[in-house]
């Protein structure tokens, strides 16, 4: 698991410095703050970063429920961006109306819940959620609150990224849609994953870890498929191609 | 269905029966990986033989003739006149509306079929479903899909992206009841010169046509020319709005 959390970092971060010149630019900012998000949530999902940062914080296991907003915000601008990129009017309505801010308002409530209910004070360090024998109970709870909005969204982006990967678009931008919709398709299998009893989850933990990287990965090819493009502008549909 | 590598084989030992497979590439301009894989397959493209057979000095069409599923084009039916009409390019069509019209819109006015200016050779962008559309009579491509077994979606896919394998060219001149040389011009796997066309055969076809077929075609052609530029820039829409947004 410690390679697993250390290479989504690693990509991440990546990610992140490869936009750097655009953000510097002014172009596109919100892609670089949605990066700048995953980078930071993965690197509070790193086990030692995750102490070390806690440590600082009080050792209340506070940076859990940091990190899980971290993530909703994350998740609320990925979704708005995702389908205003793909057209998807009633996704994006879905997202930003009354039913995604319920959504969210909701989630953020039962995270908040949750965490409260846990006995955080005497919990070992080490681990993001806070696992004390007493805390068997609402644990998974607390994990489930945590991924219910992720999978909100990532199941309102399902629909138009199926659409755009079967359109007619580059190559790049396609595959660039297939490992968004991935990490879509893992973002909503997490949910279930966090209630199955982890001794018989199996390997199912790195659900959290492939959504990441689906999400950034698919950002990353979006962006180098239109960096290699950029010259040509609009030439394919131009009359002098038809003519040969 | 390619050609079988034995026969093929047995072709090119009757041709160049002292030529290794390093000097046939050479000539032909084709990769060694490439024959190599083909033969090891058993199965070889037409456009290697054709390839070959040009190097040669030979005629492809008879060459391909020579192969028991190509049989059928020996002797092949000349092409219609609707079938050469549909080799011309779009634009060459609307040059020729342009020059029957009278002088004041840059035209000769009668004299118009005989200044045209020389077409572009066959194929064009639009070359495989402007032929099929040609010998349509509105059943072609259920015959040619029951024939085949090529479902209708495969076939119009392939028309869509301006390609007929040379089997299913074949097959649907079979189906259309139209010589056997339109298909494989359009396809562009031989030159109208190659399948025996008379070098102004789409010239004259052109210059039968009387004036109001021409412009009713040139409008057919040019509203389906519409549409797919239409398509092209929805998409291409779609596209820029992704790389605005998440790019």
């Amino acid at each position: 698991m410690a390679t697993l959390e250390w290479a989504t970092l690693l990509v991440c971060c990546t990610a992140l410095i490869l936009r750097v010149p655009d953000a510097v630019k002014g172009r596109n900012r919100t892609v670089f703050g949605i990066l700048l998000l995953a980078t930071l949530c993965s690197m509070l999902a790193v086990t030692p970063i995750y102490e070390a940062v806690d440590r600082a914080l009080g050792g209340q296991h506070a940076t859990s429920l940091i990190l899980r907003y971290l993530v909703f915000a994350t998740v609320l601008l990925v979704g708005l961006r995702v389908t205003k990129g793909l057209a998807a009017a009633r996704g994006h309505a879905l997202i930003a109306g009354a039913a995604g801010r319920w959504a969210l308002a909701l989630c953020s409530l039962a995270v908040l819940a949750t965490f409260l209910l846990m006995e955080t004070a005497g919990a070992p360090a080490g681990l993001q959620v806070p696992s004390a024998a007493s805390n068997a109970g609402v644990a998974p709870y607390f994990t489930a609150a945590g991924r219910t909005y992720p999978a909100f969204v990532s199941l309102i982006l399902v629909p138009p990224l199926v659409a755009a990967v079967r359109s007619r678009q580059p190559r790049l931008v396609r595959a660039g849609a297939l490992l968004v919709l991935l990490g879509a398709l893992f973002a909503a299998l997490s949910l279930p994953v966090a209630l199955v009893p982890a001794d018989r989850a199996g390997g199912l933990g790195f659900v959290n870890y492939a959504a990441v990287l689906g999400y950034v990965g698919g950002l990353v090819l979006f962006w180098f498929s239109g960096l290699i493009a950029a010259p040509s502008g609009n030439a394919k549909a131009t009359l002098r191609r038809n003519r040969d | 269905m390619p050609l079988p590598a034995k026969a093929f084989q047995l072709w090119l030992h009757g041709v160049a029966p002292t030529a290794s497979t390093a000097d046939i590439c050479r000539i032909s301009g084709i990769k060694r990986t490439t024959l190599a894989q083909q033969l090891v397959r058993g199965k070889v493209a037409e456009t290697t033989l054709v390839s070959i057979s040009r190097a040669l000095k030979r005629s492809p069409l008879e060459d391909l003739a020579w192969f028991e599923s190509y049989s059928e084009l020996s002797g092949a039916k000349a092409p219609t006149p609707a079938e050469l009409v549909s080799q011309i390019a779009t634009m060459d069509l609307l040059r020729a509306v342009i020059s029957r019209s009278s002088p004041a819109y840059g035209g000769y006015g009668d004299a118009g079929s005989a200044l045209t200016p020389e077409l572009s050779p066959a194929p064009h962008a639009t070359s495989v479903r402007n032929w099929v559309d040609a010998i349509d009579d509105g059943e072609l491509r259920h015959r040619v899909s029951a024939a085949t077994g090529v479902a209708p979606q495969n076939y119009s896919a392939q028309l869509t992206a301006n390609r007929l394998s040379p089997e299913l060219a074949v097959a649907t001149a079979r189906a259309a009841g139209v010589g056997f040389t339109g298909g494989l011009v359009a396809t562009g796997l031989l030159t109208e010169r190659e399948a025996g066309w008379a070098p102004d055969a789409r010239q004259l076809a052109l210059d039968a046509l009387s004036d109001g077929d021409l412009t009713a075609l040139a409008g057919e052609r040019l509203q389906s020319l519409g549409k797919t530029l239409r398509r092209q820039e929805h998409e291409h829409e779609q596209t820029k709005k992704i790389w605005e947004n998440l790019g």
